[in-house]
């Protein structure tokens, strides 16, 4: 709930304002470009700054009879206004000859177009109103994306840790919007403050002197020189200085440093009235600074980017919000007419289409199903049985559908009593995986006519294997077989690609093998990719691992499964036959560039990606390969790319362990555990550490990893998570 | 001989005449003004004023100074508008920044000798975005006399002050 309000209030300003938005950060980017523009103007003398007003009269006076004005602007340049010829005449001069260097800048063309429509879109005062409308929506913007993503990482602690990466517009306009926030801000708020001061809900205050015309005095005679305010004012104070209009006593010189307003008689020097600026002078001065960036070229750049990132930061908004599946749900019988209740907790949209397939199979088995957002949680009359399908938003919140749902459990008891499982989606590059899972599965068990049908169950990275291998045991003990169908929008989309079998070792015993495939299509593929196979069988897709050899030559390493219609499929092929299949991208699971020290640990046939990050591996980054399998015998399918590995110093070490070769059992956790100190110590340097092979092994090994990371490094292993050390692909 | 270096004489001399006809064509003597505008404390967009120099019937002359950068505004000084516009005077040279509420101004006016004490007048007319329109500002008579006497406006000007240069 409250995650929504955020989101349609970020949503909603962000298209109210969307048309002026984008004008105006447009022209601002434009804009940002003038003040760099004026700044590399040759007209800044050095040392110049330093010189007293005296000192950078006397050369003025001395070059022209009549001089009117000697100002100084942001970017340092010194100007002069003069009567040469009757003729009023503004240029930049040198402060230490009072030599004119050149005219003033005229504002370009292209400056004064972007000006007026960023600041009134040609519209006159009706154009200023919706401008300064548009920045106080920007900074509501701002500030509703400020909190958006202080839920989105877990609180504002962890405002700047790594970001859970979904798709290309959610990542970058995180990351993106986290980056320009201060100029952003800062542009809202001085855009407001100025437009409040255009239409004088500012008041602006003048200073204004009392002079006392009957004291004006010509004596005691002093050279202008001698005045004491001349003579101790350093030129860097200075924006203006105005000549005394004429030889009267009653025109003085009127000096307008930084933050004061001097008059000074004309002959003796007398400060005639001192004032300085009112707070609103200044705070003017300052924001008109700010929002224009105008004497520095590195705030008018970080101005510059920050306008250019919110067309970005608006096109991909919009793009997050139309790529997010809208939650259309279609139920044939009401809510309090079914048995089997499930209720899901989705943020993008992907868990629901899971969950509506299995709700629409269960009702094809003639059974009563309701379907519900978790949101939607109350009382259901006739339910005996709660399916909850959950994601996990950011660090262990509830997701967006599910965001009221622990109050309603509270709030709507229920008649009857219920059993009811849990299934969490979540990603276990990530902490905190499945967490709002587990939370609801406390909260169920805790009511007191719930009771638990299963554990919670986990599917990693929308794993659809993983979800029917729940369907399946959940259709079996309730009597039922259902078949479903994998979503389309989760379809890759990648072409198939042709491979041809070039060779491969089995290893009878233990009913896997090694096959190597030469790709004939020249899909490009990374270790760590996934073969993705589905046979026309059953039309199920099966994933694989895949090791880049190099040469275009990849291997997968098989386990059958005594039913499995895909290993078997795959256990018949011979060299040279031609298999179809598709390159799917895991990038989460490639090993790092840039990374000097990596540990790979696997079991059976998780070994597989690793043969391929070896073998492309230099002596310069060191790897240690645990591996874990029944018997030395075991080990017969690898020994060759392991030995040739270890003889071109690809792999510094090999670590096997075995779990069947001697009477206590040897597992890899116990070898990680053992080697504890090395392992802290890459994750230290910032090497990684790659898991492949069975959920269990996972499970074990990153409870080892965890009592590593806190005995060694002082660290809890989600540090380590969220900098992308730890990569898995179990299954 | 002699014929032809009387008539080279004759031309000469025409020649020379004719220059100096053109040159005291040209620079007719002029005076120069120092001007000061001092703004009130109006609210609002910085001012627009424009200087012109009127003749003794209350017809504009030439534009003398215009105080105003940005020509989308100058329509809005619709009396001097219609003058400047109309004649396509070149005002390029003898334009100024604009000031805002409370600021001052000095210019330098320039003026034919002819024109002084012969009933010319400098006419200042101003305009600020959304607000009231002044034909005339203030008006100055061009009167060797009385032009160092400070002249009240009525509009966003609070005074004009001019001094001989």
């Amino acid at each position: 709930m409250i995650v929504s309000i955020w989101r349609y209030s970020h949503l909603f300003l962000a298209i109210s304002s969307s048309l002026f938005l984008l004008i105006a950060s447009i022209t601002g980017v434009i804009l940002a470009v003038e003040p760099i523009a004026n700044k590399v103007q040759p007209y800044n003398v050095s040392g110049a700054d330093s010189l007293s007003l005296a000192e950078v009269l006397n050369p003025i006076n001395a070059v022209y009879d009549e001089v009117l004005l000697v100002s100084r602007d942001r970017n340092g340049f010194v100007s002069v206004t003069v009567i040469i010829d009757g003729k009023n005449e503004s240029f930049y001069i040198d402060p230490y000859t009072g030599e004119r260097l050149g005219d003033l800048i005229q504002k370009a063309p292209v400056f004064q177009f972007a000006t007026n429509l960023h600041r009134s879109l040609f519209l006159k005062s009706f154009g200023r109103f919706f401008v300064g409308l548009t920045s106080l929506l920007l900074f509501f913007i701002a500030v509703s994306g400020i909190v958006l993503i202080a839920k989105r990482q877990g609180g504002y602690s962890k405002f700047f840790s790594p970001v859970v990466r979904e798709n290309f517009s959610q990542y970058h306009h995180v990351v993106y919007a986290r980056i320009v926030l201060l100029p952003v801000l800062v542009l809202a708020l001085t855009g407001v403050y100025l437009s409040l001061l255009r239409f004088d809900v500012i008041p602006q205050q003048q200073v204004s002197h009392e002079v006392d015309f009957d004291r004006l005095r010509e004596e005691p005679l002093k050279n202008y020189k001698d005045f004491e305010l001349l003579k101790n004012t350093s030129l860097s104070e200075l924006r203006e200085l105005e000549y005394p209009f004429s030889e009267f006593v009653e025109d003085y010189y009127i000096v307008r440093l930084k933050n004061k307003e001097v008059l000074l008689n004309q002959y003796t020097g007398e400060v005639l009235g001192q004032q300085k600026y009112p707070f609103v002078t200044m705070a003017s001065a300052w924001a008109n600074v700010l929002h224009t960036g105008e004497g520095s070229i590195l705030w008018s750049t970080v101005l510059g980017l920050g306008s250019l990132s919110i067309p970005f930061l608006m096109v991909t908004g919009f793009i997050i919000y139309f790529k997010r599946p809208k939650t259309r749900i279609k139920n044939r019988f009401s809510k309090n007419e079914c048995d089997h209740v499930i209720l899901v907790g989705t943020e993008g949209g992907t868990t629901l289409q899971y969950a509506q397939e299995f709700h629409r199979q269960v009702v094809k088995m003639g059974k009563k199903s309701y379907l519900g957002l978790m949101n939607d949680y109350g009382l259901f009359k006739k339910m005996d049985e709660c399916v909850v399908i959950t994601a996990t938003y950011g660090q262990g919140e509830a997701p967006a559908s599910a965001t009221r749902f622990m109050e309603l459990v509270e709030k709507h008891p229920q008649s009857r009593p219920f059993s009811f499982s849990v299934i969490g989606f979540g990603s276990t590059a990530y902490p905190n995986f499945c967490q709002y899972a587990y939370d609801v599965q406390e909260k169920l068990k805790n009511l007191s006519n719930a009771q638990v049908f299963e554990e919670v169950f986990t599917v990693n990275n929308q794993s659809f294997q993983a979800f029917l291998d729940w369907t399946n045991r959940w259709a079996k003990s309730h009597g039922m077989t259902l078949h479903l169908k994998k979503p389309k929008a989760t379809l890759h989309k990648n072409h198939a690609s042709d491979f041809v079998v070039v060779g491969r070792l089995d290893l009878e015993k233990e009913d896997t093998f090694l096959l190597t495939l030469k790709n004939i299509s020249g899909t490009k593929t990374v270790s760590g990719d996934l073969l993705s196979l589905t046979t026309e069988k059953d039309g199920i897709e099966r994933l694989y691992s895949i090791g880049n050899l190099g040469n275009d030559i990849l291997a997968i390493s098989v386990k059958k499964h005594p039913h499995g219609i895909c290993s078997n499929w795959l256990g018949q092929l011979d060299n040279d036959e031609i298999l179809s299949a598709r390159v799917v991208k895991n990038r989460h699971f490639h090993l790092p560039k840039g990374s000097k020290e990596a540990v790979l640990i696997a079991t059976g046939t998780g070994i597989g990606p690793f043969l391929g990050m070896i073998s492309s591996n230099t002596a310069k980054r060191k790897l240690r390969l645990y591996w874990g399998g029944r018997t030395p015998e075991s080990f017969c399918l690898y020994q060759s790319h392991i030995n040739k590995a270890i003889s071109k110093k690809q792999l510094e070490h090999f670590i096997p362990a075995y779990s069947r070769s001697q009477p206590n059992k040897v597992y890899v956790q116990h070898l990680i555990k053992r080697d504890g100190n090395k392992i802290a110590e890459v994750l230290r340097k910032g090497g990684c550490v790659m898991i492949c092979g069975s959920i269990n092994m996972q499970g074990e090994v990153m409870n080892e990893l965890k009592n590593i990371c806190s005995t060694y490094l002082n660290k809890d292993l989600s540090y380590y998570q969220n900098r992308g050390q730890i990569k898995m692909d179990c299954y | 001989m002699r014929k032809s270096v009387l008539n080279l004489c004759l031309v000469s001399v025409f020649t020379v005449q004719i220059l100096m006809a053109y040159s005291f064509a040209n620079f007719e003597p002029q005076v120069s003004y120092k001007c000061l505008i001092q703004m009130t404390n109006y609210t609002g967009e910085k001012a627009y004023v424009v200087v012109s120099l009127i003749d003794p019937d209350g017809k504009y002359v030439k534009t003398l100074y215009v105080q105003g950068d940005d020509k989308e505004w100058f329509p809005d000084l619709r009396s001097w508008w219609k003058f400047s516009d109309g004649i396509n005077e070149n005002i390029d040279a003898i334009t100024g920044a604009t000031i805002g509420n409370g600021q001052r101004n000095i210019v330098s006016l320039s003026f034919d000798t002819s024109q002084i004490d012969s009933g010319h007048k400098v006419r200042f007319e101003s305009a600020v975005e959304n607000q009231e329109y002044y034909k005339i500002d203030a008006e100055i008579e061009l009167n060797s006399a009385t032009i160092k006497e400070k002249v009240e406006g009525k509009g966003y000007i609070r005074y004009i002050r001019m001094v001989p240069n």
